[in-house]
């Protein structure tokens, strides 16, 4: 899952050999689509949703993807973030980790960040949220085989621990 | 104690933490990439090089489609090859009603029954079925999607929404209405599809409405583009004046908000050969795969309904009504029946019609645009069916309904005082 | 970019832009008539006359960015404008050499043109972006200039 327009599909497109349309502009996917993988010998099924800004749906697009979450209780989530706008991401990524999935952040776009001098400590974010993080690009396939062969150490994460290796949070009135 | 899940806002306050440690924004210097990104998003130069891709985008359309494969060979091959050799080996011979069917249905000239001599008069599945969507129609569709997939994936596009937004604000749509429009000008189909990220009913209603009625296909503009060439730029500014006008007034009947959508303009990018070829050849083969089944069946209604002589019923029957108010003769009743199938095939009727010389030039005109706003294609009208609810649908096809009749009958009443119709 | 290469484009691109107003401007008062052909400049519009108007004023554009690019030409967005002025050029030159290449492939009577009809539908006249097509790719030099720096 991921904002529009971070890769999704082309991700998908890789991981899976299928043909999704990817196009450069958010909402070019507006439906799931349902593929395989193999990961570590078997076969492995990877759905590909519409981009979504937050779990609470907005439009139609959106709403296939929650959907599509909530019907997969016991899936891995691939996490796609834009590596140029990490801070947007992550919100959506922390709502699914809060709900319990286990997920597998890729920080996708990489090559554009780097363009735009900004900088992501991989390492440290692992360390905090506690989930793989793994940078790619997409288009060329950098960082695939990274990201497949970490999807099986993906393990759902308690947002208490985040927070507390964050250095706590401040309470909503506070910081308000 | 911490509740799970998150506030939206102490959820805000862990990525701001999170972010402050382990990103690092560095000096940011301005490319030229990004200032050609900025350029052709400001008005002042952004318009005049939305003129200059528009214009590529059709010039490219109208060579590779129309002088390149239609007028090059394939009217060269339905026409001097493909029809005399069907008249000469098909059994039955003029006349015959099965070889009318499949073949050439001639027309009486001086009171008596002539061979066509092109594959649009002639009117058989075997001819106009096969040279409407093989002959015409996939060359055109081919030409749209490839350049639509190069703007596409290069990026341009939403940098036409942003141009655009000013001006569909005022009809209640957003800039981002220009991504289903521009799809819907290849095949409606997926154009109504691409207003899912449309945040609120009223928005999709509009867009679908608007969309099946003032958006001619890729399939209808290459065939509308091989008959009449000249008519293009008038049919175009008649469709795009109604496209706006109409979504003014629906902005100002429908109840319901249409707030502002956030679209992320993305980085320009090249282009990659491998995504550009799929995408051409998954979308090229739904068109086949949608559109010949339909033109073939459309052929054979047709047909069947001029030997049965439930066309000529028909003509005469509507034909003071179509006369009085749209100002086309009766004889349009054919492409309109057919244009319940497809659009395309609609319009090849009408070329028919044209080659026989029954029509004036404003006739033809008013012909083509009624073809484009009376109906949408079964295929879309199936999906509206789908994805609107059923008081929408009725919302849609009654809106339909008042916009031929009131759009028609001003376009003939302009031509009256024009001193043309 | 060094000075003497900034120098040369502010000149060169100054230059530049007068011609293609000046072709702009000429194709302008063509289409409101029938349009003309003068020597080898083609400003007929005899392919399709609704293209003459819209070319005109990509024309007069390309060449008032082109102008505009010349204050302060090696900086970025000043550059950027002399990019975007020579795109729009290339793109309606392109289109009307692809133009050419459709028109030439099939023969009048034949499958395919012999290869004398061929060759003479490349003969001019041309109009007046395609020459300044090899003019525009100056601009090419300054965009890998730029790439190096940056």
């Amino acid at each position: 899952m991921g904002h529009p327009n971070v890769g999704k599909s082309v991700f998908f497109n890789r991981l899976t050999g299928a043909k999704v349309f990817e196009s450069n502009y958010p909402g070019t996917t507006v439906d799931f689509t349902k593929g395989w993988m193999h990961l570590g010998g078997e076969d492995v099924e990877l759905i590909d949703v519409p981009g979504a800004f937050s779990l609470e749906p907005k439009d139609l697009a959106e709403e296939v993807a929650v959907k599509m979450l909530e019907e997969n209780r016991d899936s891995v989530v691939i996490c796609v973030l834009d590596a140029t706008k990490v801070e947007r991401g992550l919100y959506l990524a922390l709502e699914i980790i809060e709900r319990g999935y286990p997920v597998v952040v890729a920080l996708n776009m990489w090559d554009v960040a780097e363009d735009k001098n900004i900088r992501i400590d991989v390492e440290k974010l692992e360390r905090i949220l506690g989930v793989p993080v793994v940078p790619t690009i997409a288009i060329s396939g950098e960082g695939f085989k990274e990201l497949v062969s970490k999807i099986k150490e993906a393990t759902p994460v308690k947002i208490e621990k985040i927070i507390e290796n964050a250095g706590g949070v401040e309470s909503a009135a506070v910081s308000g | 104690m911490l509740k799970v899940p998150l506030s939206v806002d102490e959820r805000w306050n862990l990525i701001d933490r999170i972010s402050k440690q382990t990103v690092e924004f560095g000096a940011r210097k301005h490319t030229l990439k990004d200032a050609i990104a900025e350029l052709t998003v400001k008005p002042l130069t952004g318009i005049p090089v939305a003129i200059a891709v528009l214009y590529g985008f059709w010039s490219f359309f109208v060579d590779f489609a129309g002088t390149l494969f239609t007028d090059g060979f394939m009217v060269r091959l339905f026409d001097e090859h493909w029809l005399p050799w069907l008249q000469s080996v098909f059994p039955g011979g003029l006349g015959n009603p099965f070889y009318a069917l499949m073949v050439d249905a001639g027309h009486i000239e001086n009171g008596v029954l002539v061979a066509s001599d092109n594959c649009l008069e002639s009117f058989g599945v075997l001819t106009s079925g096969f040279f409407v969507p093989f002959g015409v129609v996939l060359w055109a569709v081919l030409a749209f999607y490839l350049m639509f997939a190069l703007l596409e994936d290069v990026g341009y596009l939403p940098r036409l929404a942003v141009l655009v937004d000013t001006v569909l604000h005022k009809i209640g749509l957003h800039g981002y209405a220009i991504v289903p429009t521009f799809l819907a000008l290849g095949c409606n189909i997926p154009g109504v599809t691409a207003t899912r990220p449309l945040e609120t009913r009223k928005q999709r209603f509009l867009m679908i409405t608007l969309l099946s009625v003032f958006v001619p296909c890729g399939a209808q503009i290459g065939i509308m583009q091989d008959l009449v060439p000249e008519l293009m730029g008038w049919i175009f500014l008649t469709l795009v004046i109604g496209y706006l006008g109409f979504g003014f007034i629906l902005n100002k009947i429908v109840p319901g908000k249409s707030p502002e959508i956030i679209m992320d303009v993305p980085p320009y990018r090249m282009p990659m050969m491998k995504n550009i070829v799929s995408k051409l050849w998954i979308r090229t083969s739904r068109f086949l795969l949608v559109a010949v089944p339909f033109v073939l069946l459309g052929c054979l209604i047709v047909g069947l309904m001029y030997l049965t002589g439930a066309m000529d019923w028909l003509a005469t029957v509507l034909g003071s009504f179509l006369m009085s108010w749209f100002g086309v003769p009766g004889e349009t009743v054919s492409p309109l029946i057919a244009g319940f199938l497809r659009k395309d095939l609609a319009v090849g009727v009408l070329g028919g019609l044209m080659e026989q010389g029954i029509m004036t030039t404003f006739q033809v005109f008013t012909s083509v645009v009624l073809l484009c706003i009376y109906f949408p294609c079964l295929a879309t009208f199936a999906l509206m069916l789908k994805e609107e609810n059923w008081k929408e649908f009725l919302g849609s096809i009654a809106s339909l309904v008042a916009m031929v009749l009131v759009y028609g009958g001003l376009i003939h009443l302009v031509g009256v005082m024009l001193g043309v119709a | 970019m060094n000075e003497v290469e900034e120098k040369f484009g502010q000149i060169y691109f100054a230059v530049l832009g007068a011609v293609a107003l000046a072709f702009g401007a000429a194709e302008l008062i063509a289409s409101a008539g029938e349009g003309f052909t003068w020597g080898i400049l083609d400003s007929s519009g005899a392919a399709d006359p609704m293209f003459l108007p819209w070319r005109a004023i990509i024309l007069l554009s390309a060449g008032f960015f082109y102008l505009s690019s010349v204050k302060n030409f090696a900086e970025i967005h000043q550059l950027a404008k002399a990019v975007l002025g020579s795109i729009m050029i290339w793109i309606v030159a392109g289109m009307a050499i692809w133009s050419r290449i459709a028109g030439s492939i099939p023969g009048e009577e034949t499958w395919f043109n012999s290869l004398e009809g061929f060759l003479a539908s490349y003969a001019p006249p041309y109009c007046p972006e395609v020459f300044l097509l090899p003019f525009s790719l100056v601009v090419v030099y300054y965009i890998l200039k730029e790439k190096e720096a940056g």
